[in-house]
């Protein structure tokens, strides 16, 4: 009891917890030399995570099935975010299959998607590094689905860097759902306008409640 | 600033910590010793207390974690039977303020939600507050702290003890640091497995909250079949040994693994939390933290080199929960328990994140010997079964958030003996050094979970002999419906976890029933053979299983489907269950009635890590035909949509 006591004791003139918050950075992330659509290289950290929130998709340019549907999915949630895309939101689609998808053809392949859009890069590199990237990205402990480069390819990755936040959704989810899940990860908010944001959300499930007893959308 | 309102109170509560709750803990146990009968503080088997850090000590770990992006680490060794298995004490009842009301007290911090139902009928009689936060804790004493999320700071939290009739309400606090260095996410929405619960507080996926905020649970601790039975509901439907924990969508195994678990107990009659002879008591061992003890098993690994002070568990931001090397007790390692030559009860609880626990229990002569289950996933068997040499299966198979209650009767081995709990999977002990002799014979020290150590003769008179019926079942419930749930590993596909083809989406229903009605479910692995056992998880009710089937020589000739026979712990005619193990290609048919509230309700595999890759599904009870009906149209038009195959016979042609 004593002891609990003191420790009590000090922790009133401590902060809630110690700001020793950093982002893993290029230790993570790498700082490989990777290439966008339009051919210019860039460094994976310092050019496109750093500081960012960003979206980060594996595709390829010959991928079948559902591959087309989640690039299209994609597009819809830029245009959903547009305002802020480029801005204060990125959105990186890596090809797993470096070798083949150069950036002319990763540039063909987005203006097919109609996906030439403001704030969203397609890139490649060298293998290994992509590999890299995806392996720390996109790493699934199972090493059969590890492996299975489709199994990655609608998983959307969302971070944000500045307060090392990492989320993920599955584009094939609604749209509503997804940009659920983008803004789990923006920039915080004060305890202020949180709760705003709650009281508006309150009044959303209360009409809900009425109709169905329960929260049902929202 | 409401920022350093919450400060000052935080400072305030925690100065003032240490004498509330003496006081209460004393009153209880006056309480306790004058008759009431269920709370009893748990000292005497706690040796080593754990240091728990007051709010605002705990630092951050330091980024990046040992072998952030390379092999995972092998943790250091440690000694086994160390340390003293701790049992988490039982929360204390607490005043709230602000108090807790019907409508979401959103002004004054409380998470938005729906109303809660029944409240009027069902206010809630105690209340407690489980505040998430950053802690240490020491998991071997070969080891430093490590840094952890828990509730109250203690892991495992400590034990909510409660009455069938009394309601409770659990304000959960979210106090976790934001951003964090962690891999959890600061976002929780807590889930009771599996209690009859509304939908509001039922812990949906999606009803996370933000550090700063926090959400009032509200338990009625009533029976299923309320509206049927008036009053307590259908005393044939209790269930008695809970667990809560986090239910983030997509990130519940990592935020599982830092330790955001405890153990939740209903009392009813036949299982009264003591052992006097009262109307209806089975009179099985039953004073928690005497003779009634947690064993709350999870899977862990650390990083060799300390940081900061400390071995940190290892993570990997952004890579789900690790695969352990190390298995811990109510969160020791390798840990010991003192007890007498009498009965006692152990509440077998796996929180995973992933593992698969199959224990037996070993001799000092290296054989198996017998320990009853009387109760799985919460619920009483008809008649109680052993697992021995001689049952088949001949482990007890502890699948994520499984729950064996099972009676272990150490009269029969001399004082001085040590017993064991043996586990099938080999852990880590030595890290790479000499491996250590046999503590039996035949028995490697590598594959032992916890040591028992039978020191005398028991103090407390031992209960009478485990009786051979212990509960009627409720009836199986009708067949109004039919409905199937695949279980589907995609290989070649994105999103490769699936269930009836899609991945999980919250605003997503997949299925809808109608409050007051009952039906079949159908619940079927397609992956391999020899692929991953889904352990199955439907919140809300318990479930009866009728048959389990297995498919053999699929896409041969001769593919064809046999009976696979039914333990005496899943039959319908024995067991009510909560988690249904799936393993490749095997199917089960249970019945199920949804009763008492509406809302949505989840069913996953309860495997962390596939649940947060969307192996998941919401399914919704609904309160008119009206409303069954358009959301039924709606989820047709939903699959339509995304180009799923049809589920309801009406949207065929």
């Amino acid at each position: 009891m004593k002891r609990r006591t003191f420790f009590s004791g000090l922790a009133i003139d401590k902060p809630p917890h110690e700001p020793h918050i950093a982002s893993p950075g290029p230790a993570v992330f790498t700082n490989a030399l990777v290439r966008t659509h339009e051919n210019k290289q860039v460094r994976f950290y310092d050019d496109l995570i750093k500081g960012r929130q960003v979206l980060i998709n594996l595709m390829y340019a010959t991928c079948e099935g559902l591959c087309p549907q989640v690039t299209s999915n994609l597009v819809k949630v830029h245009q959903a975010l547009k305002d802020r895309m480029g801005k204060d939101l990125f959105m990186y689609s890596i090809t797993v299959k470096p070798q083949e998808d150069d950036p002319a053809a990763l540039k063909e392949y987005a203006d097919m998607h109609r996906a030439l859009l403001p704030g969203w890069t397609f890139l490649t590199g060298e293998p290994y590094d992509i590999e890299t990237i995806r392996y720390r990205l996109f790493r699934m402990d199972h090493i059969a689905i590890d492996l299975d480069l489709n199994a990655h390819t609608s998983w959307v990755r969302i971070i944000n860097d500045a307060t090392n936040r990492w989320l993920h959704v599955s584009p094939l989810a609604s749209l509503n759902t997804v940009l659920q899940h983008i803004s789990w990860a923006n920039p915080p908010k004060s305890f202020q306008e949180k709760l705003e944001e709650n009281k508006r959300l309150q009044k959303q499930i209360d009409k809900e409640v009425k109709q169905y007893g329960y929260r049902r959308t929202v | 600033m409401p920022k350093k309102k919450e400060k000052g109170k935080k400072a305030k509560r925690a100065s003032g910590i240490s004498g509330s709750e003496i006081t209460r803990r004393t009153m209880l146990k006056i309480s306790a010793a004058a008759g009431a009968g269920t709370v009893l503080a748990p000292m005497v088997l706690t040796s080593r207390k754990s240091t728990v850090l007051a709010q605002g000590t705990v630092p951050e770990p330091t980024t990046p974690l040992c072998n952030q992006t390379g092999a995972a680490p092998v943790s250091p060794a440690t000694t086994p039977f160390a340390d003293m298995m701790p049992v988490p004490n039982a929360a204390v009842p607490k005043n709230l303020n602000p108090a807790p009301t019907k409508v979401a007290n959103v002004a004054g911090g409380e998470a938005p939600r729906a109303d809660h139902q029944r409240w009027d009928e069902f206010p809630p009689d105690v209340n407690y507050r489980l505040e998430a936060r950053a802690s240490e804790f020491q998991f071997h004493s070969d080891l430093l702290p490590s840094y952890i999320w828990a509730f109250n700071g203690k892991y495992p939290a400590e034990t909510v003890l409660n009455n069938y009739g009394e309601s409770s309400l659990v304000r959960f606090k979210n106090s976790l640091p934001d951003p964090t260095n962690s891999f959890g996410t600061p976002q929780i929405t807590i889930h009771l497995h599996n209690g009859h619960t509304a939908s509001e507080s039922d812990g949906f996926a999606q009803d996370f909250f933000d550090t700063g905020f926090f959400k009032d649970n509200h338990y009625a601790n009533r029976y299923a079949g309320i509206d049927t039975f008036g009053g307590l509901g259908d005393p044939r439907e209790a269930m008695h040994t809970f667990w809560f924990h986090d239910h983030r969508a997509a990130e519940t195994a990592n935020n599982n693994y830092l330790g955001l678990n405890g153990m939740y107990i209903a009392y009813d009659p036949t299982d009264p939390g003591h052992e006097f002879d009262t109307p209806g008591s089975l009179r099985l061992p039953g004073i928690y933290g005497k003779t009634d003890i947690p064993l709350i098993l999870s899977e862990k690994r650390f990083c060799a080199t300390p940081s900061n002070g400390r071995n940190e568990l290892f993570q990997v931001v952004g890579a789900g929960a690790p695969a352990g090397d190390k298995w811990t007790v109510n969160g020791k390692i390798q840990p010991k328990m003192h007890v007498r030559r009498r009965k006692y009860r152990f509440r077998i609880l796996n929180t995973g994140p992933a593992k698969i626990f199959n224990l037996k229990l070993i001799g000092p002569d290296g054989l198996q010997k017998p320990m009853t289950i009387v109760a799985v996933d919460a619920n009483f068997l008809h008649q109680p079964t052993d697992i021995s040499a001689t049952s088949t299966p001949n482990t007890l198979d502890v699948f994520v958030a499984m729950r064996f209650d099972v009676i272990i009767d150490f009269s029969q081995f001399p004082v001085g003996s040590s017993v064991y709990m043996r586990e099938n999977q080999a852990q880590n002990v030595t890290a790479g050094g000499p491996a250590l002799p046999d503590p039996a014979p035949g028995l490697s020290m590598v594959n032992v979970l916890m040591r028992f150590d039978v020191i005398g003769d028991a103090v407390i008179p031992d209960t009478p002999p485990i009786p051979s019926t212990l509960v009627d079942l409720p009836p199986i419930p009708p067949a109004q419906n039919n409905f199937t749930w695949a279980f589907q590993l995609l290989a070649g596909q994105p999103n490769p976890f699936r269930i009836n083809g899609l991945p999980f989406d919250p605003n997503r229903v997949d299925h809808a029933v109608l409050k007051g009605s009952s039906e079949e479910w159908h619940l079927r692995n397609d992956t391999l053979p020899g692929n991953w056992v889904h352990p199955v998880h439907i919140h809300f009710e318990e479930g009866r299983i009728l048959e389990r089937t297995r498919r053999i020589n699929v896409g041969l000739p001769n593919e064809t489907t046999i009976n696979v026979p039914l333990t005496p712990y899943e039959d319908a005619s024995n067991a009510r269950r909560d988690v249904y193990p799936l393993p490749g290609q095997e199917s089960v048919r249970l019945r199920l009635a949804f009763r008492d509230f509406v809302g949505r309700y989840l069913i996953h595999c309860h495997n962390m890590n596939h649940e947060d890759a969307f192996m998941m599904v919401r399914w919704d009870i609904v309160e008119t035909m009206a409303q069954l009906q358009e959301t039924r149209r709606e989820i047709a038009q939903r699959r339509r949509e995304l180009g799923a195959p049809p589920l309801y016979k009406e949207e065929v042609g």
